[in-house]
């Protein structure tokens, strides 16, 4: 624990300061108190969570923030955090009431979550402290880069009871970073008092354990106890650059939010002596009793913050409200432009190259060629070894541990320290193994959420750069948890491209493009492929491939086979199979892009086919080849001569018994059968 | 001739109410009451032995009063003068935080040289921490009246018998 150094007193602090935090303060309050009328009045604000009684660590969390070299992560209860921090009246209102000039997210976001991009005041989502993460790695970053800075991030002390939570302190202690974690505990989550959250009185205690952790405990209703506090932590984390968990005791004065009642939960008793406790009140009364304002003075104070309340008022709603036209705009950053292989296709022969070769060779090529990449993932770089499988096999020799290295087993942690590394600047790509294997990806899926939406959340100001890759698909008797697909799942979650290469080639273009454009990018990975010969090709040391573009693998008139990863070559083999057998003439589609989907291809063979067999390893029900088998519909139905087939898994999960998974997942057999027969419609 | 003086807010309950029992309990010794509430330091200053109250707020907290009240006499010396504690807590629902308050107080008075007396023995209370415990006693007697109402009389005889022999 750390003792506070005692800056700040009622006595020795100059006028000038005091001012500057009562005038903060003031216009705080009268925001905060302002808030509700908006939605009584149907003006907007229909989320405000109120800080009265936070005020003492809330200003000082603003005061403690630097623009010039901070990072600020405030939550949604942190007006005040905000206005300290330099945000003004307008600028709060706006939020509010989601106008389209809303700096955090132009009316995207739910009101009340503050956000100023330009100066690093970032726009946070509603799956309160999961920010953490981000701070981390920002944090980071600012290890990386020797940034003298510090990364704040505020939260309530319920919502530290998320595992995320736990996983962001481990990682700044294991890693030693400099994060501030501010902890504003007011006793409640909602209506739920903190003792059922856990056992220790003050949450920070949990952490006591923790190596590399420092704790700064204070009074957040107290304004010198908290400035105090803060300008401590800041400079103990500058010093020693290990992070501190910095935990205020506030009050609530009011109820959680405007959808709470806290008379169902509060009695009178409670809810006066809370009111005793007005930070605020505390602050005036001892400007006044030890003399360093008068009455008068304070008044005139007051006065004029009514008139800027006024003022920021008016413009506030004058503001232009958000366009309905606008909705598409950031949905998901623009790639970069592959001017060399424009449809992703190379004439290079020669050398074949394994997939696995192809993804360690590029990988190492695109480190070279970016200073600033960086890879992280489990069981990734452990001298000999590089990864579960060694795709990045020599990448830590090479490159060395700052850019390439192991992750704790805490998926959730990997992912959001990639999206708040890439806050630290945007010239940063980030390649992640987002776990061993697919299977072990959910976990990380609040991030993955929150990660997809942030460019559009933000209105266009961030985009987390990230790749993630995962190793996919089944086909190695690896039984439930390591044979899964899961594009099917997570394509309908707009702001992620997500691609899955069959082909050595298309992997290495696609993970070029990937880590060469802005946005985040899922790779899927059909690890069945990584040795095996039938994948391998000639890769150029340049290729990209362009998102958004089939391959045909074959040419053909009388069916269309749309498939892509580990079915791509049992299609061909049917494909094949049916030429030399049947004299039929299939034509295979490689989609290799599922999110931006290469529908002009698609549709151009079913127009020439007019019978389509959708194939993928996933299974049929809920899986995206019903999303590609409705687009069909919808947009050929004229064209087609029969109905639009699907072959994939059962709905089932994968077994472990290599007879169980054979009768699951699919083979060239089950698709040569549905193929004939559709051919025979 | 000591000048005492107990201090404490006159806006509270049991606080006030405990005070007025140890004033009785004194007897025949002239105690001044003074509000910590618009006390000023000089008035403050003039006392030779302080019997100050408090109730732990929160979680270990000082009450507003007595936070409001300190800066006022942080840079005067209380070398030779006598600083006597009592203290209102509720063990049940704090018990990591037992009495913090009169800890605090008598940390504050100690740093500028006044000498606690009046401690008082552990005997009968049930929590897990507190502030206010040095070695086996309490730096004052602490009162719990959300559990143990019963026990504040004959603690405050017990107490002021204690603080009699060390005046």
């Amino acid at each position: 624990m750390i003792k506070t150094e005692v800056k700040y007193g009622i006595k020795t602090t100059d006028k000038a300061t005091l001012e500057k935090w009562y005038r903060l303060m003031t216009l705080g309050r009268a925001l905060d108190d302002r808030a509700p009328n908006y939605l009584k009045q149907a003006i907007g604000w229909s989320y405000h969570a109120p800080y009265a009684g936070h005020d003492g660590i809330q200003l000082a969390i603003g005061q403690a923030f630097d623009k010039n070299t901070d990072h600020l992560f405030p939550y949604y209860r942190d007006m005040l955090t905000a206005i300290s921090a330099g945000l003004t009246a307008e600028e709060i209102i706006l939020n509010g009431i989601s106008k389209a000039t809303d700096l955090a997210s132009a009316g995207r976001h739910m009101s009340n979550h503050f956000a100023k991009p330009e100066w690093n005041i970032h726009n946070v989502s509603s799956a309160t402290g999961n920010h953490t993460l981000h701070a981390v790695g920002v944090g980071r970053a600012m290890s990386r880069y020797n940034h003298k800075g510090v990364a704040i991030s505020s939260q309530g002390e319920s919502s530290v009871s998320e595992g995320y939570v736990y996983e962001a302190i481990n990682g700044a202690s294991r890693e030693k970073l400099p994060v501030i974690f501010v902890f504003q505990d007011n006793g409640y989550g909602i209506s739920v008092p903190k003792s059922d959250q856990t056992a220790n009185a003050k949450v920070a205690d949990n952490f006591r354990g923790f190596k590399n952790l420092e704790f700064i405990y204070c009074n957040g209703k107290d304004v010198f106890d908290s400035m105090n506090a803060m300008e401590t932590a800041k400079k103990y984390v500058i010093e020693n650059q290990i992070p501190v968990i910095v935990h205020a005791n506030c009050i609530r004065i009011h109820s959680h939010s405007n959808s709470d009642r806290h008379e169902l939960y509060r009695d009178d008793y409670e809810l006066n002596y809370v009111k005793e406790y007005d930070p605020l009140g505390k602050f005036r009364r001892m400007l006044l009793r030890y003399e360093r304002f008068t009455e008068a003075e304070l008044l005139a104070i007051e006065q004029e913050i009514k008139a800027v309340v006024k003022d920021a008022h008016k413009k506030a709603l004058a503001a232009p409200d958000p366009d309905p036209k606008s909705i598409f705009d950031f949905v998901i950053p623009e790639a970069i432009k592959v001017e060399k292989y424009p449809d992703g296709i190379h004439q290079l022969t020669g050398e074949k190259k394994k997939l696995i070769e192809g993804l360690n060779e590029t990988l190492k090529a695109e480190f070279r060629h970016n200073p600033d990449t960086y890879i992280w993932g489990q069981d990734m770089a452990n001298k000999d070894k590089g990864g579960i499988f060694n795709v990045s096999k020599g990448m830590q020799q090479e490159f060395g541990v700052e850019r390439v290295f192991n992750a704790p087993i805490a998926e959730d942690f990997i992912l959001g320290t990639a999206n708040g590394m890439s806050r630290f600047n945007d010239k940063i790509r980030i390649v992640v193994e987002g776990a061993e294997f697919a299977d072990y990806f959910w976990p990380a899926m609040e991030q993955y959420i929150d990660s997809s939406h942030d460019y559009w959340r933000s209105n266009g100001a961030f985009t987390p750069n990230v790749t993630i890759r995962l190793a996919s698909g089944g086909y190695i008797g690896g039984g439930l948890y390591h044979s899964q697909n899961i594009e099917g799942s997570l394509a309908s979650i707009p702001g992620v491209r997500i691609v899955y290469p069959s082909f050595a080639d298309d992997a290495a273009g696609l993970l070029r493009s990937a880590m060469r454009s802005k946005g985040m990018t899922l790779f899927l990975e059909p690890k069945a492929l990584y040795n095996d010969p039938i994948a391998a090709t000639p890769i150029p040391d340049d290729f990209m491939v362009p998102f958004g573009k089939a391959r045909v693998r074959r040419t053909g008139k009388d069916l269309t086979i749309v498939t892509y990863g580990n079915t791509t070559h049992m299609s061909l083999e049917v494909a094949e199979k049916m030429q030399k057998e049947l004299g039929i003439s299939v034509e295979v589609i490689d989609i290799r892009s599922l999110v931006p989907l290469d529908e002009e291809s698609i549709l151009k063979s079913v127009k020439k086919t007019g019978k389509v067999l959708v194939v993928h390893e996933d299974k049929v029900f809920g899986g995206f080849g019903g999303e590609i088998a409705s687009i069909i519909t919808e947009k050929a139905f004229e064209f087609l001569d029969a109905p639009v087939k699907r072959v994939g898994s059962t709905y089932t999960p994968v077994g472990f018994n290599r007879i169980l998974e054979k009768a699951i997942l699919p083979n060239a057999d089950k698709i040569f059968d549905v193929a004939v027969k559709l051919y025979q419609y | 001739m000591s000048k005492i003086a107990i201090v404490y807010s006159f806006h509270t309950q049991n606080t006030k109410k405990a005070a007025e029992m140890v004033v009785k309990k004194m007897g025949k010794n002239h105690v001044e009451k003074l509000n910590v509430e618009d006390t000023s330091a000089e008035e403050f200053m003039q006392f030779d032995t302080y019997i100050l109250g408090s109730a732990t707020w929160f979680e270990g907290e000082l009450p507003n009063h007595w936070d409001e009240f300190l800066p006022s006499i942080e840079e005067r010396d209380f070398s030779g003068k006598n600083v006597a504690l009592f203290g209102l807590a509720d063990q049940v629902n704090y018990p990591d935080f037992f009495g913090d308050a009169i800890g605090r107080l008598a940390e504050f008075f100690q740093v500028r040289g006044a000498k606690i007396i009046g401690h008082y023995p552990n005997k009968d209370y049930s929590f897990t921490e507190s502030f206010a415990l040095r070695g086996d006693k309490f730096v004052g007697v602490i009162l719990d009246y959300e559990n143990q109402a019963d026990m504040a009389e004959k603690r405050i005889e017990e107490w002021v018998k204690i603080l009699d022999k060390e005046l």
